[in-house]
C-alpha cells in the first residue's frame, strides 16, 4: 500500500509539527508513505471564495500529485472534503476519480483502512474535542447532532483509546467555531463571536487541551485563546495519538 | 391574467418528471400503548385530560371543571343539561363572542401529539372551538390512532368542509420566547375521555 | 450595507447577542428532542423531500388538478405572476365585498409582496394578528425571523410598544399581562373584520383544499368570523395527496419549535353557507428559480424557520442583518434568485457548517446552494478589486509550485519579523480579535528535505 501524505498549504507553512506528527504516526503504523515535494493546496480557499474556476489549475496540480497512489492522507477534514466533493469541476478522468475516491482524512484512514483505534498512545490530560463541520458534516467522521442517526465518532473512538485522557462533554457536541476560511476576515465580528463562544464551552467543561481534525478551525481557536490569555492549549489530533507512541 | 403564463413557464422551467415516492408505514410501527401516550401527550401540549370513572358523570366533571361558566354551547349529543346557550347553521358567528365554554364531540384522538380532529360535522358554526373561552372535548377512549398517517386514512372517506386537528389551548411565545397559553384561541382544552 | 456590516453592527450589544443565541439554541434544542421522538424521523424527511422534488417536476398539472378540484368545491381561484398582481388582485376582492377591515395571519408571501402597504395606501385597516406580527407591525419593522417574527424585541420594547400603541399599563414586560392585553385589542379586530387574510401551509392538488397551521388560532379566529376569506399561496405549496400530509405534518411543527403539531391544524375545503373563499396562486420569480437546476430544491421549503435556529451565524447576527424578507440560510439561497446583486453578501454570511441542511424537514441541500451561489456571484455581480485580484494572483500562484514557495516563505517571513503594528493593522480584520500563528523556524518542506530521504 502506497500512501502520498498530503499536507495543507497552511499547516506546511505555519504547523509544520501537525504535519511532523502526521508523518511519524502513519510510519509508526507501518504505512508505506511519501510526501510529493510539488504539492500545493486543493484549491478550497479559492472554491470557497467562489473562485472555483480559478482554482482549476491547483486541482488539477493536486491529482498530478497524487493520481499515482493507493491512498491520499491529510490530516485536514476540510481539505479531504473538498478533494472529494468539489474536484467535480475537473474533467472526470480515471485519475481524477481515483484521486477522489481513495483521499482520506487520517482519522477515518486509521479505523476504516488500517482498522485500528488503539495507537499506544499516552496523554493524560482533559481533552475537548472540536468537530469541525467539512469533516463531521461532509466526510461523515461521526454522527451529527440534528441527525437522529445512532451516536457514532471516529475521533472519539481514537481518544478515548489514549491511556490517561479524559474526553470531556460540551454543551454544544457540534456546533461550527467561525473560521469558514475568508469568513474569518470577512465577517469578522460573527467570526471572532462564534469562535469566543466555542472557547468558552471548552473553558465550561473543564477543558485543558482542545482538539480536532482540522487545523484550520483549531488555528482561529489558537488565535482567540492567545489574544485573550485564556488557560487552554490547543493541539492537532495527530499530535496526541503521536504521544508516546 | 397569470394563469397560462404561470403554467406555461412551469412546464417550460420544471426537470423531467421525478416519481412520487411511497411511504413505507412499517418503518412507523411502534408497540407503545395508545392510551398512556396520549394522555402524556395531551399534557405536554397544555391541555388537561380526564378519564372518567364509572362511577363519574361527564356533566358533574365538567362543572367542578368549569364552575364559573355562564354561556355554554353544547354540541357533544352526550344528553347533558349543561347547555344554556343553542345554536345552528344559521347562528351568526359573531354571536358567539361570548361565549364562556363549548363542548363538542371529537372523533378521534392522535397518540403522537394529542391533537384531537373535530370536523364541521359535529359542531354547526366553524369558529365556535376558537372564540368559545374553554373548549371541552369528549372522545371515546377506544378512538386513538398511532400517528398521522393512520388519522389521515381515518379521515379520507369524509365529505371535506372543514375540520381541524386541535392540539391544546392557543398558546404563543412571541413576548420573548416565553410560553403564554391563551392567545387568540381558546384559553384552555380538557379532553374527556370516556 | 452588507450582511458583514449589519451583523457587526448587532454584535456591538454582546449581551443581546447571547440572549438571542441562547433562545434560538433553545428551540433548536427543543427540536432535537421531539425530532428524536420519532421513530424514523429520518426516512420521513427522505420522503418529504422526495414529495417536494416530485411535485416541482409535475407542477403544472398539480396546479390544473388542484384548481380544478377548488373550483368545485365553491372557491375562487385567481392567478398572479407577481407581487403587483397579487396585490391588484387581493384590492379587487376587497372592494368587490365593499371590506374596509382586513385581519391577517402569517403570510410570508404577503410580507414578500408588501401587501400591507399597498392596502393601506387605499384607506383599508390592514391587522396582523399573529402576536409576533402585530408587535412588528405596530413598532414598523419586519418579521426577524419566519416562526418568530419579534425575536428580536425584548420584553420591555413590547411593553413601551402597547402603551403606545393600544394604551396598555406598564408591567416590566409581564409577557401574560401583554398577550392577554393583545387578546382584547385583536379579538375587537377580529368581530369587526370584513376579511380576513391568510397564508397557505400546504394546497392539495386531490381535493382542492388548502391547510393553515397556526398556535394562536389566529387564522381560525379572522376567517371563520369575517365573510371574505383570502388565502395566498406560493405555487410551491401544492402537495399531490391529502395522505401526504401525515408526513408534512409530523415535520412542520416539530422543526419549527418542536411541539409535536401546531395548536391548530385546520383543513379548508369549502366556503361556509354564505362566505366567500378566494385563494391566490402566486409565482412571483418562482418558476425562474424552478429554471435553475442548482437552485430549485431551494423551493421545497417548508418555511419552519429550522435553519435559522440552528445556523450559528443567523442566532448571533439577528434576522434584520439579512435584510430580505426570509432571512437566515433559506433566506441566503432564495433571495439573490430574485436580486443578485442587493443580496449578493447572502450567500457569503456563512461557513457552510452544514447544519441547515441536517436540520431541514425536506432535505433542502442549503449549505451546497450557498456554495455554488458564490460561484454565480463573482462572475456576475461586481466585486471589490482588491479582493478579486487576491485571489486570482492566488489560483496562480497554487498551480504553481514555485511560486507557491516563494509566496509561502514570504508570508512566514512576513510574519515572523514585520512589525506588530503592521501585522495588526486595521486592515488585518484576522488580527483585531485574534493573535496570528507563531512562525516555528522551518516549513515541513523544509524539514522534510532533511529528515526524509524517499521524497516523493
Amino acid at each position: 500500500m502506497k500512501v502520498g501524505l498530503f499536507i495543507p498549504c497552511y499547516v506546511n507553512q505555519l504547523y509544520p509539527q501537525v504535519a511532523i506528527a502526521t508523518l511519524e504516526l502513519l510510519e509508526k503504523l507501518n504505512v508505506d508513505v511519501y510526501y510529493p515535494s510539488t504539492q500545493t493546496c486543493c484549491g478550497q480557499p479559492l472554491g470557497n471564495s467562489g473562485y472555483e474556476d480559478d482554482s482549476k489549475g491547483a486541482c488539477q496540480l493536486f491529482v498530478e500529485n497524487f493520481k499515482e497512489y493507493d491512498y491520499i492522507v491529510g490530516p485536514s477534514g476540510s481539505c479531504i472534503y473538498h478533494v472529494k466533493k468539489h474536484f467535480d469541476i475537473l474533467e472526470q478522468t480515471p485519475d481524477v476519480i481515483r484521486v477522489r475516491n481513495n483521499a482520506y482524512e487520517l482519522c477515518e484512514f486509521i479505523t476504516k483502512i488500517l482498522r485500528k483505534t488503539n495507537l499506544g498512545a499516552k496523554f493524560p490530560h482533559k481533552v475537548g474535542l472540536h468537530k469541525s463541520c467539512h469533516g463531521l458534516r461532509g466526510l461523515h467522521l461521526g454522527s451529527c447532532s440534528e441527525r437522529m442517526d445512532a451516536h457514532f465518532s471516529t475521533e472519539e473512538n481514537l481518544l478515548n483509546a489514549v491511556e490517561g485522557l479524559e474526553l470531556m462533554s460540551l454543551n454544544r457536541k457540534d456546533e461550527c467555531c467561525g473560521f469558514g476560511g475568508t469568513f474569518s476576515v470577512f465577517e469578522e465580528a460573527i467570526s471572532v463571536k462564534m469562535g469566543r463562544d466555542r472557547v468558552q464551552d471548552h473553558l465550561d467543561s473543564d477543558v485543558e487541551v482542545i482538539t480536532g481534525a482540522d487545523h484550520s478551525c483549531l488555528m482561529h481557536l489558537e488565535g482567540l485563546i492567545n489574544r485573550e490569555n485564556k488557560p487552554l492549549k490547543v493541539m492537532h489530533i495527530a499530535e496526541i495519538l503521536n504521544k508516546s507512541i | 391574467m397569470g394563469r397560462e403564463a404561470i403554467l406555461k413557464s412551469v412546464k417550460e422551467n420544471k426537470p423531467t418528471l421525478i416519481p412520487l415516492p411511497m411511504l413505507d408505514l412499517n418503518n412507523f410501527k411502534e408497540d407503545i400503548n395508545l392510551l398512556e401516550e396520549f394522555k402524556e401527550k395531551v399534557k405536554l401540549v397544555g391541555g388537561s385530560l380526564k378519564e372518567l370513572s364509572s362511577s363519574e358523570t361527564l356533566e358533574n366533571e365538567i362543572k367542578k371543571l368549569y364552575p364559573n361558566a355562564k354561556e355554554i354551547v353544547d354540541c357533544s349529543n352526550q344528553s347533558t343539561s349543561l347547555a344554556t346557550v343553542t345554536i345552528s347553521e344559521g347562528t351568526n358567528p359573531k354571536d358567539l363572542q361570548n361565549i364562556d365554554l363549548a363542548i363538542i364531540k371529537g372523533e378521534f384522538g392522535v397518540s403522537e401529539n394529542g391533537s384531537v380532529w373535530i370536523s364541521e360535522n359535529t359542531f354547526p358554526i366553524r369558529v365556535l372551538p376558537f372564540i368559545t373561552n374553554d373548549l371541552v372535548i369528549i372522545l371515546e377512549k377506544e378512538k386513538l390512532c398511532l400517528h398521522m398517517h393512520d388519522a389521515f386514512s381515518l379521515i379520507s372517506e369524509r365529505e371535506r368542509t372543514f375540520g381541524v386537528f386541535i392540539s391544546g389551548p392557543s398558546k404563543t411565545a412571541d413576548i420573548e420566547q416565553c410560553l403564554v397559553v391563551g392567545a387568540q384561541g381558546a384559553m384552555s382544552l380538557s379532553v374527556f375521555l370516556f | 450595507m452588507t450582511h458583514a456590516d449589519k451583523a457587526a453592527e448587532f454584535n456591538k450589544n454582546e449581551a443581546k447577542v447571547n440572549w438571542h443565541d441562547k433562545a434560538l439554541w433553545y428551540v433548536r434544542e427543543k427540536r432535537d428532542k421531539s425530532a428524536h421522538g420519532v421513530i424514523g424521523w429520518e426516512h420521513i424527511r427522505d420522503v418529504a423531500s422526495g414529495i417536494k422534488a416530485n411535485v416541482l417536476s409535475n407542477l403544472d398539472n398539480y396546479l390544473i388538478e388542484f384548481e380544478k378540484n377548488a373550483l368545485n368545491n365553491g372557491i375562487k381561484v385567481h392567478w398572479a405572476s407577481d407581487a403587483k398582481e397579487h396585490n391588484e388582485i387581493v384590492s379587487k376582492i376587497l372592494a368587490d365585498n365593499n371590506a374596509k377591515k382586513v385581519v391577517k395571519s402569517k403570510s410570508m408571501l404577503t410580507e414578500e409582496c408588501h401587501l400591507n402597504p399597498h392596502l393601506e395606501a387605499q384607506d383599508i385597516e390592514v391587522v396582523d394578528t399573529d402576536l409576533g406580527e402585530f408587535i412588528v407591525q405596530i413598532a414598523k419593522e419586519t418579521p426577524s425571523h419566519i416562526v418568530l417574527p419579534a425575536i428580536h424585541k425584548t420584553k420591555e420594547e413590547v411593553d413601551d410598544l402597547f402603551q403606545e400603541h393600544i394604551g396598555t399599563k406598564p408591567s416590566e414586560g409581564n409577557p401574560e399581562y401583554l398577550t392577554n392585553e393583545a387578546r382584547k385589542h385583536l379579538r375587537n379586530k377580529f368581530l369587526n373584520a370584513d376579511a380576513a387574510i391568510t397564508g397557505v401551509n400546504f394546497a392539495i392538488a386531490e381535493t382542492g383544499g388548502i391547510v393553515v397551521c397556526t398556535n394562536e388560532g389566529n387564522a381560525d379566529m379572522g376567517s371563520h368570523l369575517a365573510k371574505v376569506h383570502i388565502a395566498s399561496m406560493g405555487i410551491e405549496k401544492i402537495i399531490p395527496k391529502e395522505e401526504h400530509l401525515g408526513i408534512f405534518l409530523r415535520l412542520l411543527a416539530r422543526s419549527a419549535t418542536g411541539q409535536p403539531i401546531t395548536t391548530y391544524s385546520s383543513l379548508f375545503n369549502k366556503p361556509a353557507e354564505g362566505k366567500e373563499m378566494h385563494i391566490v396562486i402566486v409565482d412571483n420569480g418562482r418558476t425562474e428559480q424552478l429554471s435553475r437546476e442548482d437552485f430549485r430544491a431551494s423551493l421545497h421549503c417548508i418555511r419552519c424557520g429550522a435553519c435559522m435556529n440552528t445556523c450559528p451565524i443567523y442566532r448571533r447576527s439577528g434576522g434584520h442583518s439579512y435584510d430580505a424578507t426570509i432571512p437566515g440560510p433559506i433566506g441566503s439561497i432564495l433571495s439573490p434568485g430574485k436580486d443578485l446583486t442587493k443580496h449578493s453578501s447572502l450567500p457569503f454570511a456563512s461557513t457552510l457548517c452544514g447544519s441547515c441542511s441536517n436540520v431541514c424537514p425536506v432535505k433542502i441541500n442549503i449549505h451546497e446552494q450557498l456554495y455554488k451561489w458564490r460561484q454565480v456571484i463573482v462572475k456576475d455581480v461586481k466585486q471589490p478589486i482588491v479582493k478579486k485580484s487576491i485571489l486570482k494572483v492566488a489560483g496562480g500562484v497554487l498551480a504553481n509550485r514555485k511560486l507557491y514557495n516563494f509566496s509561502g516563505r514570504m508570508a512566514r517571513f512576513m510574519l515572523k519579523y514585520a512589525p506588530r503594528f503592521i501585522v495588526y493593522s486595521k486592515l488585518n480584520a484576522w488580527g483585531k480579535a485574534r493573535d496570528l500563528p507563531e512562525v516555528k523556524g522551518q516549513n515541513f518542506d523544509q524539514w522534510y528535505k532533511v529528515k526524509r530521504k524517499n521524497n516523493g
